[in-house]
């Protein structure tokens, strides 16, 4: 095969497969089913959207835990959960408790909110993106300090989006809890850049394609920098979606070897090394797992 | 002395401490072990030694099974009642019905604000909470819009409610203050204060506090459970109240039940032998103690409100689940899959016993509208109606295999026939039912069965070698060739008539692969796309059965699509017979698959009903389609009065059989038509074009309601006979309300 010359980026994370489920009310355990079968089959992650104004959906968080108490081994995570109805500093002692509960396998997939109607409509604040990006941020902090059992004395902050007169550390995660941010525009990339672990976009989304990728590398980079970070301590994850075919019939449209071939490019060419699969059909859960993970791994390990 | 009736219940309180959370979690299982009924964590989310409650709690309700949980209470101010409420809902629904809210205004202020929460005192405090109860059932309503909510402390402008809790979960409310009182008995359903801190003359006062409130709310005071959380030491010698022996904590422990009136008592402990000496020597004992306390549920007031004239909704036959207009769960039961319902009462029995009381039940109400209903997909919409008694047999839904070697089966009415194929499928068998995998197994058995193999196997009934039924009388029989052959005749085709089917046993038939296409045809012409249909069918070998259906796409164009099974897993015969069938008109799209009978029934998602209106389905039974059918069929559909239109093919093995051998009569047509439409007036204009070549009439896809429709659906002979069967098995016509044929008395 030959390939372009290739501009690559790499940032050195081990690749790790995993799946987005939906977090659907009905059939009740449907979501709950699908993260052990994705455990089972042998994926790294299960993550759930989070929409805590859509009656059709489940509590991501208390989906979070429940699943988590119905595995042992896969790592889950919010994809993304929705700040704007969550309180940070209770958000924290959660995420804290079922990261002590699980052994480890929590981490923390967070988001501004975007629906600011339905999120008023819950009794949530309406935010202006930039409004919605430093409140993310402080969030970010906040939940930091109070993992942070280490230094001593309460934690303060006078917001302006999350006071909190002297709250209590802990309790302290039973591992560094990562944050992932879900991620698109240049002023947020940069805050990632500069205070979270991760981005995790969907390539749905990405109106240029998979390109745009490229872009949000450069400010996350940028953002990392000029903060005095190694752009390598973020992770870069990506939300796709496709379809199992025996003949090709587009991007991710296809067998397992365009699939691994596709996925491979996309970590060779923009150091995503993390694929979360958006699908509740367990065939393609499966042969995501069995088929395509592997192989993308050969692929990925002969390029590095 | 005061006793609310409640049954008596034991819980524990465990403190969720963060340096040992799997120690936290084996207590709350060892719990469950030892038989307690609840599992309850104190909420305090500023403490940073503490696991966070809500998150220990959906994890201790993923590790256990029977136990039910709460929080004992939740601090409100750090949980907004709006995502508190979908958190709750979503918890009960993933527990199978487990989680119990337990809500405090939220103390500590401190606290509360170090955390960013919004710090509200005394009054305020007391509203908010009283607003979140009501934000927080109005969530878990359905059937309403979004909700608008303008309080002091929340507001809500639209939010969507939903998801619906499994079970009605009761709100708890801890407290001491008379306000707090006053909200409980006006808004609570339990009061939880803690023994250490109120003696027993004030749990007595703040009793008559919350039954004072609960009256001038228009309450019943026994619709609010009391719930104590006790504390003590087990000791050899006896000391103070619950200090000393188990003997003495039973015996301080019964006035505060039988007095008090606390039935649910709630131990306070993190010591894993104290917890088990409880279970094993207190709980016994002063079960034993109280046994003799008369004990009822009271339903809320509001649910109360809603009940219907004429039932006599105390006198629910005891075990069955009954399910009234106010409960959580009725708009999952109240309407079918294709009419909406506001009955009075859905019963729905476990086992025949529960069947038998339940009609009993339904006769003491001998005015009301009676259904039964096994599927929910009854045409004529009769499985549900406004303001009677509504029989559900959907949990009787076994299926069990009898014989073998004769492919014996036995299924119950409420099973679906997807589920039935998936069973069967297993075994290489099959029994051919009808094409939507969401119909059940009662409503369709005993009216006939037009299904995707009807020409090759024949209709459901054919294979039906006996039944149990229960009779209006609350006789159960069984009924077979060899045993009351006169009822086992009329229950193939008009068993809605004699009774309640308790269960069906079936001769399958061994049925491998099938072929299964989807033809989509330019139906412009549709009048002779009708005819050349009709003629491919009649001349194909019996092991095609084909079922077409015509419908206007948006840019206005006529569609036929035309589903068919071979009953072959040789793809030469599939296509052999498809091969005629795509001739008859200009193809616009076309797949086949070399499949099996269930993976073709697949095809229904067994959702909850929710039905709206009144259906409006005419069909008839025909023998050909003659170029005057099809013109006045082609009419109809383009007259845009019918909206799905859908011809099926019978004959074949279904017309092998006599007519005289079962109720169903119509033997010889080959094919049943069916119409939906809209407007009962558009659609009366062009029906009588149709029915003039009718030869009988499929009674499963009929809605209208006239005595016409029964000379329709059976000759005179077969009429003449069901009146006479209906005069001995039914003489006070108890089943009526489906097509009913008047009893000969
Ligand atoms: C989408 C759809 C597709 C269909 N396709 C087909 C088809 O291909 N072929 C076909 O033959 N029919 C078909 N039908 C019609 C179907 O057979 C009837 O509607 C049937 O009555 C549904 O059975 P049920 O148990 O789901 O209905 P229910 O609504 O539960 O019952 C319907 C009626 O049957 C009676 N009944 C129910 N259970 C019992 C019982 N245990 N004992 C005595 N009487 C009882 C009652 O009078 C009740 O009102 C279809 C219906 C729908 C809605």
């Amino acid at each position: 095969m030959t390939r372009q010359a290739a501009i690559t980026m790499d940032y050195g994370h081990d690749l790790l497969f995993g799946t987005f489920i939906t977090p659907t009310a009905r059939p009740v355990s449907q979501a709950v089913e699908l993260t052990r079968f994705a455990e089972d089959v042998g994926l790294d992650l299960a993550t759930f959207q989070d929409h805590p104004y859509n009656p059709g959906l489940l509590d991501t968080w208390t989906l979070l835990s429940y699943a988590a108490a119905k595995t042992t081994r896969i790592r889950l995570a919010g994809n993304v959960l929705n700040l704007p109805l969550r309180n940070p500093a209770l958000l924290a002692r959660q995420a804290a408790t079922l990261d002590l509960l699980s052994g480890g396998r929590i981490e923390m997939g967070l988001g501004t909110g975007s629906f600011w109607d339905a999120i008023v409509a819950m009794g949530g604040p309406r935010r202006t993106p930039g409004e919605s990006i430093e409140a993310l941020e402080e969030a970010i902090l906040l939940m930091k300090e109070l993992w942070d059992t280490e230094t001593r004395g309460g934690v303060r902050s006078d917001g302006p989006f999350y006071p909190v007169s002297g709250a209590k550390r802990g309790p302290a995660p039973a591992h560094p809890i990562q944050f992932w941010i879900g991620a698109y525009k240049p002023r947020i990339l940069k805050m990632v850049g500069r205070s979270a672990d991760g981005v995790v976009p969907s390539l749905s989304y990405l109106k240029s394609g998979p390109g745009e990728l490229a872009e949000i590398n450069k400010w996350i980079d940028e953002g990392a920098e000029a903060a005095g970070r190694d752009p390598h301590a973020v992770r870069r994850l990506l939300n796709i979606a496709g379809q199992f075919s025996r003949t090709s019939g587009g991007f991710l449209v296809g067998p397992a070897r365009q699939w691994s071939e596709q996925l491979a490019d996309l970590a060779h060419r923009y150091g995503v090394s993390a694929f979360l699969l958006g699908s509740d059909d367990p065939e393609t859960i499966e042969f995501f797992a069995k088929e395509v993970a592997p192989m993308t791994r050969e692929l990925v390990a002969a390029r590095r | 002395m005061t006793d609310y009736g409640h049954t008596l219940e034991f819980g524990v309180f465990i403190t969720p401490t963060a340096d040992d959370p799997a120690a936290v979690v084996e207590l709350a299982r060892l719990s469950e072990r030892l038989g307690y009924d609840l599992v309850t964590f104190q909420d305090h989310p500023y403490m940073a030694d503490r696991l966070e409650t809500w998150t220990l709690l959906s994890w201790v309700a993923a590790a256990t099974e029977r136990v039910r949980l709460s929080a004992n209470v939740f601090n409100l101010a750090l949980r907004p009642p709006a995502t508190l409420a979908r958190a709750v809902a979503s918890l009960d629904l993933l527990s199978g019905g487990r989680f119990e809210l337990g809500l405090g205004a939220g103390a500590f202020p401190q606290g509360v604000a170090a955390m960013g929460g919004e710090v509200r005192t005394g009054g305020a405090s007391l509203r908010a909470l009283g607003e979140a109860i009501e934000i927080i059932r109005a969530l878990w309503t359905t059937g309403r819009r979004g909700i608008r909510f303008e309080g002091e402390a929340y507001q809500l402008v639209g939010a969507q409610p939903g998801p619906i809790p499994a079970h009605d979960i009761p709100i708890w409310i801890g407290g001491y203050k008379p306000k707090m009182l006053e909200l409980i008995g006006a808004k609570g359903d339990g009061w939880i204060p803690t023994l250490k801190y109120i003696t027993p003359e004030d749990l007595a006062a703040g009793n008559r506090a919350i039954d004072a409130a609960a009256d001038v709310a228009g309450r019943d005071p026994r619709e609010i459970r009391r719930l104590l959380n006790i504390s003590g030491v087990f000791q050899a010698e006896a000391g103070g109240l619950l200090q000393g022996p188990p003997e003495q904590w039973a015996r301080d422990l019964r006035p505060f039940v039988t007095d008090l009136g606390f039935s649910t008592l709630i131990l306070m402990s993190d010591d894993a032998a104290e917890i088990e000496r409880f279970a094993t020597e207190v709980m016994p004992a002063l079960r034993d103690a109280v046994a003799d306390r008369p004990v009822m549920t009271v339903k809320r007031a509001a649910i109360r409100a809603q009940r219907r004239e004429g039932i006599d909704y105390e006198g629910t036959p005891a075990g069955i689940r009954a399910i009234e207009p106010g409960d959580i769960d009725y708009p999952r039961v109240k309407s079918t899959y294709l009419r909406g319902g506001a009955p009075g009462i859905v019963l729905q029995p476990a086992n025949v016993e529960q069947v038998i009381e339940s009609l009993a039940y339904a006769r003491r109400h001998p005015d009301l509208p009676m259904s039964v209903r096994s599927g929910g997909h009854g045409v004529s919409g009769r499985s549900t109606n406004d303001g009677g008694i509504v029989i559900d047999l959907g949990a009787l839904n076994a299926i069990e295999v009898l014989d073998e070697a004769t492919r014996r089966v036995r299924i119950g009415p409420g099973a679906r026939w997807m589920e039935v194929a998936v069973a069967l499928g297993q075994r290489g068998w099959a029994l051919s039912s009808g094409d939507y995998g969401g119909v059940g197994v009662g409503g369709l058995a005993t009216a006939g069965g037009i299904g995707w193999m009807a020409r090759q196997h024949g209709l459901t009934i054919d294979h039906l070698r006996a039944a149990d039924i229960v009779l209006a009388d609350g006789s159960l029989v069984h009924a077979s060739e060899a045993e009351n052959a006169d009822l086992f005749w009329a229950i193939r085709g008009a068993g809605a008539n004699f009774g309640i089917v308790t269960a069906f046993e079936f001769e399958v038939d061994e049925v491998g692969e099938v072929g299964f296409s989807q033809l989509v045809f330019d139906a412009s012409d549709l009048a002779g796309l009708l005819e050349r249909w009709g003629a491919v069918v009649e001349n194909s070998p019996r092991d095609l059965t084909s079922f077409l259906i015509v419908s206007r796409q948006r840019g206005g164009q006529f569609i036929a699509v035309a589903l068919s099974m071979i009953a072959s897993s040789y793809a030469e015969t599939i296509l052999a017979r498809l091969q005629p069938m795509a001739q008859i008109a200009p193809l616009l799209d076309q797949s086949v698959y070399l499949t099996s009978y269930a993976s073709v029934m697949a095809n229904a998602a067994l959702d909850d009903h929710a039905g709206v209106g009144e259906p409006l389905s005419r069909t008839g039974l025909l023998d050909h389609i003659t170029p005057e059918f099809a013109q006045a069929a082609e009419r109809l559909v383009q007259s845009g009065a019918s909206y799905f239109f859908q011809i099926r093919a019978v004959g074949g093995a279904v017309a092998d059989v006599d007519p005289d051998a079962t109720a169903y009569a119509n033997r010889a047509a080959n094919f049943s038509v069916v119409a939906f439409g809209a407007s009962p007036s558009r659609v009366e204009e062009h029906w009588p074009a149709l029915h003039d070549h009718f030869e009988g009439l499929y009674l499963s896809f009929e809605s209208t309601r006239s005595i016409e429709r029964l000379y329709d659906a059976f000759p005179p002979r077969t009429l003449e006979r069901l009146r006479d069967l209906k005069g001995k098995y039914d003489p006070e016509n108890v089943f009526r309300d489906n097509f009913n044929i008047a009893p000969r008395r």
